[in-house]
C-alpha cells in the first residue's frame, strides 16, 4: 500500500478569526496501480489535502504514510523530505509558470540533480523525460522554455517532475487553460506516464468528462470531508447528490438519465461516451432489427494522431524544413546574427 | 456599424528578419447588439484581434473603426477604449483596490465622473453581474467566477456599447464559468451592449448570435452556431471540436442510425433518441 492516510485533519489561520477547516478526519487508502480522479468544487479540501501527500503541509492532526515514510505532527523523527519528493511528484495548476531557467535542459534537471544523483544519470534522466513528454530532445534541450507554445511549456514542466522518476504522480488540473487539442494531448501524456513511468497517479480536475476518460476510482472531496470514493463506474448511481454538491456529472449519464425520465432505460453503468454509444446502437438494434456493429463506432472528437509532436510543432522545432512562407528576400537583403545561430522557429503562442 | 475591421494584418517582430502575421488580411463587421462568440486554437489570433479592437495594438496595415472611429487617429483612443471594454483571462491579474467598490468605481474616477454619478454606477454595475451584496467586501477571497463578474462590473462602471471577454473563462470552473456567461448574455440581451466572447469551448459558443472561427490569422467559419457546427470535419482539422452532444449524434449517424442534422445540445438528442429507442 503506498499511501495510508489516517484521521487527518487540517485548519488553516487556527485561532483567528479567519479559521477555517479544510480536512476534516480524512481516511484514505491509495493503492499501487491506482488512477485515481479527485473532484470537488472550489475549496472543498481537495488542493490541501494533497499538498499533504508530498509533504507540502505538516499534518496537524492524523498521520500520513508513503511508502515507508510516516508523516505525523510530531517533530521527531524527522522525515526525509527529499526522499519522499522523489518518491511523489506533483504537477502543480499551470506548472508552465514554475520553469525558470533559461534551457530546457537545465530546467527539467534542477529537480534530479537536487536528489543528489551523479552527473551522468541526471543527464540520461534528463533525455528520457524530455522525450518520454514528447518533445525531441536534441531539439529542445538548448532553447529557452519561454520560447515554445503553451502545450509544450506545459510538457517542459511535467517532464521536470517524471525526470525525478516517481513512482507517485499528483497533477492538479493538469490541463486547464489549453484549447481542445492541448488538451487531448496531455491526456495521452498521462495514460503514457501511467504505463511507462508513475504505477500510480493521481489527477485532480474539474472537468468530469476528463477524468472518467481514465480514473478507475473517484473520490469526491465535499466541505473538507470525503463524501464518496468509489471505483469509477459506481459513482453516479449518487448523481443527484453529486449535482446537489455543485459538481457536474458526465454528460453521458446526463443524457442517461434524462431518457430515463422520458421511459427509456438504458441501464445505470453508462459514464463514458462509449459506453453510452454502444448501449444505444444495442437498445437500437434490438428495437429495429438492425445489426449495426457497435465496435465499429468511434467517438472521435479530435482528428488526433497519437503522435505528440504535429507537424506543425515539428516544424516550429526545426525537426522538418519549414514548408513555406520563409521569407526569403528580408533574409537575403539583411545580414544574419553573426555568432548566435539565427532562429528558425516562432513561438506563436506568446504573441497571440 | 459596432465593428468593422477592413483588411486588417498585424504582424510581430520575432526578431531582424522574422516576422510573423498574427492576423491576415482580415475583414469583418459586427452589427451592434449582437453576440459573437470568437473561437479558435491557442495560436489563432484571437487574442490579437481583440487587443486591436481597443487600439491596445495598431494594425500594421488595414483600418479598425469604433463606431465609425479609426483606431489609428490618436484623438479617438480616448473615445474607443470607452466604448470597448475588455476583460482578460486570468481573475487575479485585474483587481487593483482592496474593496470590491473601490474596485468598481476606480474606472469612473478616472473619468473624472462626479460623486453621485459614480457611486449609482458602482451599484449599478455590480447589481448587473449579482454582485452588490459583496460591494464592501475584499475580492481576494473570492472564487474565480465572482472575481470575472467583479473585472466586468469594473468595464461596466464606464459604460462600454461594447464588451470584449477575452479568455475570461478559461481558467475557471464550470460553475465559474456559466456565472460569467450568463452575466454576459443578460448583459446583451438586456442593455443591448454588444458582446464579443472570446473563447476555446465550443458548447459556449452555442447561444451566441452569431460564431466566428479563426484560423491562422484569418476567419475560417463565420455564421450562426448550427451552420458551423455543420463542418465539423472541417474545425477536427484546425484543433478544434464541435460539442459533445453534436459529436455524439454524429458518431452515431456514421454508424449507419439516421440521426437527421443540426443536434447542437442535450435537449435535442435526448428528444432524437426518444424518437429512435
Amino acid at each position: 500500500m503506498p499511501i495510508v492516510i489516517k484521521h487527518l485533519s487540517f485548519t488553516y489561520s487556527a485561532n483567528t478569526p479567519y479559521e477555517k477547516k479544510a480536512l476534516k478526519n480524512i481516511n484514505l487508502e491509495i493503492n499501487e496501480g491506482d488512477f485515481l480522479g479527485i473532484i470537488g468544487h472550489t475549496g472543498s479540501g481537495k488542493s490541501t489535502f494533497i499538498q499533504h501527500i508530498n509533504g507540502l503541509i505538516k499534518p496537524q492532526q492524523g498521520e500520513v504514510e508513503i511508502f515507508d515514510l510516516k508523516l505525523t505532527p510530531a517533530k521527531k523523527p524527522k522525515v526525509n523530505l527529499r526522499d519522499l519528493r522523489s518518491k511523489v511528484g506533483m504537477v502543480f495548476q499551470y506548472p508552465e509558470y514554475q520553469l525558470f531557467a533559461d534551457t530546457v535542459e537545465k530546467d527539467v534537471a534542477f529537480g534530479p540533480k537536487n536528489l543528489g544523483l551523479s552527473a551522468e544519470e541526471v543527464a540520461k534522466r534528463v533525455k528520457t523525460a524530455i522525450e518520454m513528454v514528447g518533445l525531441d530532445y536534441e531539439a529542445v534541450k538548448d532553447r529557452a522554455p519561454f520560447e515554445l507554445s503553451g502545450g509544450q511549456k506545459r510538457r517542459v514542466a511535467i517532464a521536470g517532475i517524471i525526470a525525478m522518476q516517481p513512482k507517485v504522480l499528483i497533477l492538479d488540473e493538469p490541463t486547464a487553460g489549453l484549447d481542445p487539442y492541448g488538451k487531448e494531448q496531455i491526456l495521452n501524456l498521462i495514460k503514457y506516464l501511467k504505463t511507462h513511468c508513475s504505477p500510480t497517479i493521481i489527477v485532480i480536475s474539474h472537468d468530469i468528462d476528463e477524468i472518467t476518460r481514465f480514473a478507475n476510482r473517484i473520490v469526491v472531496f465535499n466541505d473538507a470531508q470525503i463524501a464518496y470514493d468509489e471505483p469509477m463506474q459506481q459513482l453516479f448511481k449518487h448523481s443527484r447528490q453529486l449535482q446537489k454538491m455543485g459538481l457536474d456529472i458526465p454528460r453521458a449519464v446526463k443524457v442517461v438519465n434524462n431518457l430515463r425520465a422520458r421511459g427509456v432505460d438504458l441501464g445505470d453503468d453508462i459514464v463514458t461516451a462509449e459506453d453510452l454509444l454502444k448501449a444505444i446502437i444495442a437498445r437500437y438494434n434490438e428495437k429495429h432489427s438492425a445489426q449495426i456493429d457497435e465496435g465499429a463506432c468511434v467517438f472521435d472528437m479530435y482528428d488526433f494522431s497519437q503522435k505528440w509532436l504535429t507537424s506543425e510543432e515539428r516544424e516550429e522545432l526545426g525537426l522538418i524544413p519549414k514548408s513555406e512562407e520563409v521569407p526569403k528576400a528580408q533574409s537575403k537583403t539583411r545580414k544574419p546574427n553573426k555568432k548566435t545561430k539565427p532562429r528558425k522557429t516562432k513561438d506563436e503562442e506568446g504573441k497571440e | 456599424m459596432a465593428v468593422l475591421l477592413d483588411n486588417v494584418t498585424y504582424s510581430y517582430n520575432i526578431n531582424d528578419t522574422h516576422r510573423i502575421d498574427a492576423v491576415k488580411q482580415l475583414s469583418l463587421h459586427i452589427e451592434e447588439g449582437t453576440f459573437v462568440a470568437l473561437v479558435g486554437h491557442n495560436g489563432s489570433g484571437k487574442s490579437t484581434l481583440a487587443k486591436l479592437l481597443n487600439g491596445l495594438l495598431m494594425p500594421t496595415s488595414g483600418e479598425v473603426k469604433i463606431f465609425g472611429k479609426s483606431t489609428l487617429d490618436p484623438n479617438n483612443i480616448y473615445e474607443i477604449r470607452k466604448n470597448v471594454g475588455m476583460v482578460f483571462q486570468n481573475p487575479d491579474n485585474q483587481m487593483i483596490a482592496s474593496i470590491v467598490e473601490d474596485d468598481v468605481a476606480f474606472g469612473p474616477e478616472n473619468l473624472g465622473i462626479e460623486r453621485d454619478e459614480i457611486i449609482r454606477r458602482v451599484e449599478w454595475a455590480l447589481s448587473k453581474v449579482d454582485m452588490l451584496e459583496y460591494r464592501k467586501r475584499t475580492p481576494f477571497k473570492m472564487s474565480g467566477g465572482q472575481k470575472q463578474r467583479l473585472a466586468i462590473a469594473g468595464v461596466l462602471a464606464i459604460k462600454p456599447k461594447i464588451l470584449v471577454l477575452d479568455e475570461s473563462t478559461a481558467m475557471l470552473d464550470p460553475q465559474g464559468r456559466s456565472e460569467v456567461l450568463k452575466v454576459a448574455h443578460e448583459l446583451n440581451k438586456q442593455d443591448g451592449i454588444t458582446v464579443i466572447h472570446i473563447t476555446h469551448f465550443m458548447e459556449e459558443a452555442l447561444d451566441a448570435d452569431r460564431l466566428i472561427v479563426m484560423n491562422d490569422g484569418r476567419i475560417s467559419f463565420d455564421g450562426t452556431p448550427r451552420e458551423v457546427f455543420k463542418h465539423y470535419e472541417e474545425l477536427k482539422t484546425i484543433k478544434l471540436a464541435v460539442p459533445w452532444e453534436t459529436q455524439m449524434a454524429i458518431s452515431l449517424h456514421k454508424a449507419g442510425i439516421d440521426m437527421g442534422e443540426g443536434i447542437v445540445n442535450e435537449e435535442e438528442l435526448v428528444e432524437k433518441l426518444c424518437q429512435l429507442l
